[in-house]
This record gives structure tokens, C-alpha cells and sequence, in this order.
């Protein structure tokens, strides 16, 4: 493999940055714990962890977004010596530079325009357009985009993008470019061209920090993974040398073997059925059955196309081939409105965003999904609304002073309590639930854990979707592993094994 | 941990203050009324006669009809410019349909029906062709105001006798029949905004479109019923203006889309969408209404008077949006 090679023909070369025993405490949190870590020039260190192991704490230390209590941050050379916000500049300064998950460029504006985005090139005021423009191509080109730079962002592939993203950090002339999942979004053959950019990148002597959790990806470019739990660094491996058993179990300790066991009450009678669903670029033939009264789970990493595979179900996204089979019938036509007629309903990933309306109380967002069943004669009665939204309120433990409480001032377990409450208010029996659980306290956590098993008690059958890999065990009891656009690999509670289960989310076949 | 707090046993304070800054925007608009009232009544001869309270309600029935619709409009996240050539269209379609001699009960639903549907013209492309509702209504206000005027040649279409028109402008108990329909649509609007699932979808696809949607609301079909609505309702003030004139006009109703969105404004609806009341919008009526009236009386430069209703207009949002936010911190 060229890429590789490439890789490994650099030396290891001079230190560009490192943390010496760097501990930070928030409040009630010890995010980092004596950390040490060092990345070389021309080097992609690979770092791996599961969520809240650290890693992010990490970058902000070495970007200066962060003070550490004890320890010191070298960048260059030299300790970074300020605090506050001066501390980021000082890093920026000496050539520490982030790509985030999230995009940051302007759709209607050329390719030119973004890698400059407010630091044009001009001459008394007037953009030096031909001038921008070359450069902008130089740039691309060591990173083996080949685009004419007047080309708009909005033209290109979700790959190009982060490309352009990678290029215009480079414009400053970094020595450490630390890339945050730069592949979730991208489909296998689209994260290709990323991995090869980031080749180039350490080629040229720039130190490399690579967070992934795709272990083919990590095998390819990088030669030693760094390992995170708890705030501390595990270990530090030979990426060739290590299997992905072993790193995985690095990556969660050995609390992972306490397995639950859980009461199944699913049925034999299978109430949804999906055969060779396939959606571009995403899911190429996905199969499986749910029965009447289980929880199952859909685990995968970030972006393995789990929220489209929901949306399929549910009609609000067009699918290629495959059919679904609804109490052994197949759907002809699987509009949103005619799904929620067959008794299904939907939790959107992104709760603030799709989920909620924040204005309206707790008892117009959970009842919203069914008004006739509060209303006499076509009006709303006051008196079935709050005995309808009371018993949502209790029956899901949402902490609310009043029914009528703006639903925007709770806090984000509260909120997905009602967002699932508005469901179980219509009456469905089928619950397809995308990552409940994301951005919620731990106490909330639990409470959600409960409810859906109690839901699932009750006869009804719930898809769960997560990328925490831990709370699998606790709620399902059925998993099923989504990977290279198919599922891979099905675990059954008790045997629900943690650390399988991530060796088969981030394995390379 | 507010929330918790707020469960705890002295609940009987919390449960007021939210009420209270709930009426906010409500109580400071009141209290603008009454300084209009002041300021009038003491510099302007003849602002507090029957004659002029009565003029007031007539004025307002102009704005208040169209106003109640666009408050469910702008609630939903959507604007609609079109009420003022609507108004004028419709008066000239039924000045027209009365000479050929349609019975007038018929002609009046006609009229209505004509609205609904130019508005919900607006609405589909909104909905199903995601054309920005700013730009579906500037369409309309354009062609709408260009066919009336094309066809009339800007001269009023005369209605002849006719009593049952002439009997909507005939005051009962000396209130104008336009000052009550206005009185009882609001009912009805203030009604349908807070009790009905078809008011609170409105709400809720103003507040978040995408968390509408997926709870299974129809989120196309009612953005067409609100404009089809302002329509009917741009059509109800159409009647009203022609049994006031007698006759049809291609240039009447001008401007009045921008009174119409200044007094929902004023009566402290969000333009972002998710948030307003009826009783607001019913102040702001008054507001703008009474500014109008007002400013005419003062004997001020017509020219001029644009310049201070412009400046109150603002003022009044601005004062608005620091009371509801003191009201918030307190």
C-alpha cells in the first residue's frame, strides 16, 4: 500500500507537542488524569476512546482551549506559558490546528473564497481574485484534490468538502493538525481520498492526531494508537503489532464483563420485517426482523448510515430496493403518516432540532402527535389535556413544575422523556427510538433505560439505536452490528458481550 | 435545578409570576393605549367624541379582519404581503358580479370563495414548492393589484342601489356592522388559536417545523388552510370596503398590508414564528388604529404623519421587547 509507505518512510522526527502529567478537574468530573503524550513530526498517531474517555480534553489542551490544573503543554518546543484566551492564540501561533466534525464552510461561496474565508488576499480593498484562486489550487493539489478553484461548495461531494476543509488549515503552515472523526460522514470509498490527504499531510513533516474509530482507516495510516479510558492514558501500541480484541479491550477495562441479564418478553409474532433494504452510499442490503414486545438494538459507528436505515422505515427517506414488511405485509407505500396510521413512531437523533418545539409546554409537545384523543366535538378540552399530559408526565418520570411548562427550559433527559411520552400517547406499538439517550445526564439515563424496558413489557416493540456501546447490554435483548452497510454480526442477551460488540463496530474484514 | 425548586412547596408564588410575565407584552401594550388616549384626548379636538370612537372601530375593522388571519400567519413562521391589493381585487370582483346582476347573499359568498382561493394559490406554492411565502404574496400583490387595475382602468366600479350592501354600513344601536363582524371574528379567531388541534399545529410548525412533522401533524395542509383563511378574510374586508364606497376600487386598500403586519407586530408576535396571541394583535389593532386617527385630528402635515407613525410604530415594538425582557430577569 503506496499511502502506507509513504507513512513509514518518515522517521520519527523532532517532538512537535506534548502533555507532561497533565491533570484537569471539572466540576465533579476528573477529565484528565495525569496525562502524558507526545506526537512527533511527519507522525499520525492514531487516538482511541470510547465517549468521555478524554480524548476531546485532550485536543483542548494541546489547542490551549484549556488550562491544565497540574502539568505542563509543550507545543514546539516550548511550554505554553498564558491562560485564558490568550493561550489559544499562543498555540494557534506556533502552529496547532483543528478539524472539526462539523463543517464550517459557506455553500454559495467558491472553493477560493472558503480556504480564505475573511482573510481575502486584497489590494486596496478589491480582491485579488487570480492571485486567490492559483493559490487555492496549490493548496488542493497537496492534498490530491484536482478542482478548479471558482468551483462552488455546494457542488461538492461530502469527501471534497472535509478536503477543503484540511487544505485551508494547512494554508497557515501547521505542525500539528489534529483531525476530529474526519471520516464519520463519509461513506468507504469517499473516506478514501481523506486518508490518502492525510498521508500527504504527514509526508511533509506535519505531526498528525488522528481520532477514529475505524480501525481499517487506523491501520492504514497510522503506526501507533494511542488508547484513552477514564481520563488516562491506557496505553500507547503498535497499531500492526495489536489485534483489535486487545485494543477494544483497552478502550473499555475491565468493568465490561459484568454481563445483565434481562427479562426478555419478546414473542415469536415478528411485527416489522426489512429485507435487502438498500440506500446509496450508505446501506448496500440490510435484513432483520423485530418481534412483538423486544428491544433491539442497532449499534454502529457515527455515520454507518443507523438514523437513514430509521428513516427508511419510516418512509421519510426514499430507499433504493428492499421491502418491509409490516405483521408479515409488505408496505407499498411507506408515508410518514401511513406508518404512524400502522402504529409506529419516531425519536429523531437530533432532539433540539427535530425533536421539540421549545416554546410549547410539555403537554402540547407530548400530545401534539394525537390531538382528537384530547378534544370533545373537534375542541381541545382543557381537562383531557392535562389529565393526558399528567399521566404522560408521571408515567415517564418527567420533572416538569407544571404541565404547561415550556418544554425548552428542561433539561435534555426531561425533554426526551417527552419526546418518547408522545408516543406512547398516540398508542404506538412499534418505537423506533435514534439515539435516546445522547446528551442526557446519567441519572436520566437510567430512567430512559427503564422506561423502555417497561415499554417493551407492555407488548410493544422498540428499535434502539446508540453509539454507546456500553448501554447496549442494559436495555436490549437483541443487537444487531451495523457496518460497511450491512449487518454484520447479532449478539443475544445475556451474551451481549461489550467488548464483541465494539470489536465488531470498528473491525476491518 | 430551577425546575425542582419550583416543585417545591411555595409553588402558589411561582404559578403566579409566569402568568404574570405571560400578559406582559399584553399589560404594556394597555398601557400604551392609555397614553395614547392622554395625549389625544387632551391635544386633539373632538379625538374623544361618540363620532370619532365610532370612526376608530370602523378604521379598525379595516386592519382587525385582515390582522386576525395574519397573526396565525406569522405565528406559523410565514408572512403574508398581499392583503392590500387582495382587498381591492375582491372589492372590484364583487362591485362586478352585483352588476351582472348575481344575487348579492350569492355574490358575497363568491367573493370569499374568490379569496380563499387566490390565497391558498400562495399557500400550495409555499407548501408543496417551497417558493418563500415573502415571495408567493409579492406575486400576488403585484398581479393582483396590475388585474384590477387592467380592468377597471383604476376608475371605481359603481354597485348601483343596492340595500342589503348599503345595509352593512348602516350603524345598529350606533355601532358600524364592521366594528361587530370584526368583534366577532376575533372571538372566533382567539377561539380557534388556543382550542382547537388545527390552532396549535399552527404553533407548534411556527415553533419547530421539523418536530411537527414527525409527530404525524399535516404540516402542508395547514400552511395552505392559513393562507387560504387570510384570503377569505382579505375578501371579508373586500365587502365591507364596498358597501363603505359603494363601488369597487382598483386603488383602494393601499399600503395596508404593512399596517396589517405592523399592528401583529406591534401586538408582540414573533416574526420568527412560534409565538403570539390574538388579544396582542386585537391591541396592536388599536395602536396603529389609534395613531392613525389621532395624527389626523392633530391637523399634522399627511406627509408627515408617516414619519411619526413609522417612528411610534417602532418605538412601541422596542418598549415591547425591553418590558417582556425586564419582566424575564425580575
Amino acid at each position: 500500500m503506496s499511502t502506507a509507505a509513504a507513512t513509514q518512510g518518515v522517521s520519527a522526527g523532532t517532538i512537535v507537542a506534548s502533555l507532561q502529567n497533565c491533570t484537569k478537574r471539572y466540576p465533579g468530573v476528573l477529565a484528565l488524569d495525569g496525562a502524558s503524550f507526545q506526537v512527533a513530526a511527519g507522525e499520525v498517531r492514531a487516538l482511541l476512546g470510547k465517549n468521555g474517555a478524554g480524548k476531546s480534553t485532550l485536543i483542548r489542551m494541546l489547542t490551549g482551549a484549556e488550562t491544565p490544573d497540574t502539568g505542563e503543554v509543550e507545543i514546539d518546543g516550548r511550554p505554553l506559558a498564558h491562560s485564558g484566551s490568550v493561550r489559544a492564540a499562543e498555540a494557534y501561533g506556533r502552529g496547532v490546528r483543528v478539524v472539526y466534525q462539523e463543517l464550517s464552510l459557506v455553500p454559495g461561496m467558491t472553493l477560493a473564497e472558503n480556504l480564505f474565508l475573511g482573510r481575502w488576499p486584497t489590494g486596496a480593498g478589491v480582491i485579488k481574485g487570480r492571485q486567490m484562486e492559483a493559490e487555492a489550487e496549490a493548496a488542493l493539489k497537496r492534498l490530491g484534490l484536482d478542482l478548479p478553484a471558482n468551483r462552488l461548495v455546494a457542488g461538492l461531494s461530502p469527501a471534497e468538502r472535509q478536503l477543503v476543509e484540511i487544505a485551508r488549515v494547512l494554508l497557515g503552515k501547521p505542525k500539528l493538525v489534529i483531525l476530529d472523526e474526519p471520516t464519520s460522514s463519509l461513506a468507504a470509498a469517499e473516506a478514501e481520498k481523506v486518508i490518502e490527504a492525510v498521508a500527504r499531510i504527514a509526508a511533509e513533516g506535519i505531526g498528525v492526531i488522528y481520532v477514529s474509530h475505524r480501525m481499517n482507516e487506523i491501520r492504514r495510516i497510522a503506526r501507533s494508537a494511542t488508547i484513552m479510558r477514564d481520563g488516562r492514558i491506557i496505553d500507547t501500541v503498535d497499531v500492526a503489532g495489536a489485534d483489535t480484541r486487545e485494543i477494544v479491550r483497552l478502550m473499555l477495562g475491565a468493568e465490561a464483563d459484568a454481563a445483565t441479564a434481562l427479562t426478555s418478553r419478546a414473542r415469536e409474532k415478528v411485527v416489522l420485517e426489512v429485507k435487502d433494504l438498500s440506500l446509496p452510499p450508505k446501506l448496500s442490503s440490510v435484513s432483520f426482523k423485530l418481534h412483538e414486545g423486544e428491544v433491539l438494538g442497532i449499534a454502529g459507528l457515527l455515520g454507518t448510515g443507523r438514523t437513514e436505515l430509521l428513516q427508511a422505515i419510516m418512509g421519510v427517506r426514499d430507499f433504493k430496493a428492499g421491502t418491509i414488511n409490516v405483521d408479515g405485509a409488505p408496505v407499498r407505500k411507506p408515508g410518514y403518516h401511513a406508518m404512524m396510521k400502522r402504529g409506529f413512531g419516531y425519536t429523531p437523533e437530533n432532539r433540539k432540532d427535530e425533536g421539540i418545539v421549545p416554546l410549547l409546554g410539555v403537554d402540547e409537545n407530548a400530545l401534539m402527535t394525537d390531538f382528537p384523543a384530547v378534544s370533545s366535538g373537534g375542541i381541545l378540552s382543557s381537562s383531557k389535556i392535562s389529565a393526558a399530559a399528567r399521566a404522560v408526565i408521571e408515567r415517564l418520570h418527567v420533572k416538569a413544575a407544571r404541565t404547561d411548562t415550556p418544554i425548552g427550559t428542561l433539561s435534555g433527559g426531561n425533554q426526551q422523556k417527552v419526546v418518547i411520552g408522545r408516543w406512547v400517547h398516540a398508542g404506538s406499538r412499534v418505537l423506533l427510538l435514534d439515539e435516546p439517550t445522547r446528551g442526557v445526564d446519567v441519572e436520566a439515563k437510567a430512567q430512559i433505560y427503564a422506561i423502555i424496558r417497561d415499554l417493551a413489557a407492555e407488548g410493544r416493540s422498540i428499535i434502539f439505536v446508540s453509539s454507546e456501546i456500553e448501554e447496549l447490554p442494559l436495555v436490549c435483548d437483541r443487537v444487531l452490528v451495523l457496518r460497511d452497510g450491512e449487518l454484520q454480526e447479532e449478539f443475544t442477551s445475556p451474551n451481549i458481550d461489550q467488548d464483541a460488540v465494539m470489536a465488531a463496530c470498528i473491525t476491518s474484514h | 435545578m430551577t425546575l425542582e425548586q419550583a416543585s417545591a412547596p411555595a409553588s402558589a408564588a411561582v404559578k403566579r409570576r409566569p402568568r404574570f410575565t405571560q400578559h406582559m407584552n399584553e399589560l404594556s401594550l394597555f398601557a400604551a393605549i392609555v397614553v395614547l388616549y392622554a395625549v389625544f384626548g387632551t391635544m386633539a379636538g373632538g379625538f374623544l367624541s361618540f363620532n370619532n370612537q365610532i370612526n376608530i372601530l370602523r378604521d379598525a375593522a379595516t386592519i382587525g379582519i385582515a390582522a386576525w388571519a395574519a397573526t396565525l400567519i406569522i405565528i406559523a413562521g410565514e408572512i403574508d404581503v398581499s392583503v392590500g391589493p387582495m382587498v381591492a381585487f375582491i372589492s372590484v370582483a364583487l362591485a362586478y358580479l352585483l352588476q351582472w346582476h348575481v344575487p348579492t347573499p350569492l355574490a358575497f359568498v363568491l367573493a370569499i370563495a374568490i379569496g380563499a382561493v387566490l390565497g391558498s394559490i400562495a399557500g400550495v406554492l409555499r407548501a408543496y414548492f417551497d417558493i418563500p411565502s415573502f415571495v408567493a404574496t409579492l406575486g400576488l400583490w403585484s398581479a393582483l393589484r396590475g388585474i384590477a387595475l387592467f380592468v377597471t382602468d383604476a376608475l371605481p366600479v359603481s354597485i348601483g342601489r343596492n340595500d342589503m350592501v348599503d345595509a352593512l354600513d348602516r350603524s345598529v344601536a350606533g355601532v358600524p356592522p364592521a366594528a361587530i363582524i370584526m368583534l366577532v371574528l376575533f372571538v372566533i379567531f382567539a377561539f380557534i388559536s388556543r382550542k382547537t388541534a388545527f390552532g396549535r399545529s399552527i404553533f407548534a410548525i411556527g415553533g419547530n417545523p421539523h418536530a411537527a412533522f414527525l409527530s404525524g401533524i399535516n404540516v402542508r395542509r395547514i400552511r395552505v388552510a392559513i393562507f387560504a383563511i387570510a384570503g377569505a378574510m382579505a375578501a371579508i374586508t373586500g365587502i365591507l370596503l364596498v358597501s363603505r364606497l359603494g363601488s369597487g376600487n382598483a386603488t383602494a386598500a393601499n399600503g395596508l398590508e404593512f399596517d396589517v403586519i405592523a399592528a401583529v407586530v406591534v401586538g408582540g408576535t414573533s416574526l420568527s414564528g412560534g409565538r403570539g396571541s390574538m388579544l396582542g394583535t386585537l391591541l396592536g389593532v388599536l395602536v396603529i388604529t389609534l395613531i392613525g386617527n389621532g395624527l389626523v385630528l392633530l391637523g399634522i402635515n399627511p406627509f408627515f404623519q408617516q414619519v411619526v407613525r413609522g417612528v411610534i410604530i417602532v418605538a412601541a415594538v422596542l418598549a415591547n421587547i425591553q418590558a417582556i425582557k425586564r419582566s424575564r430577569v425580575a
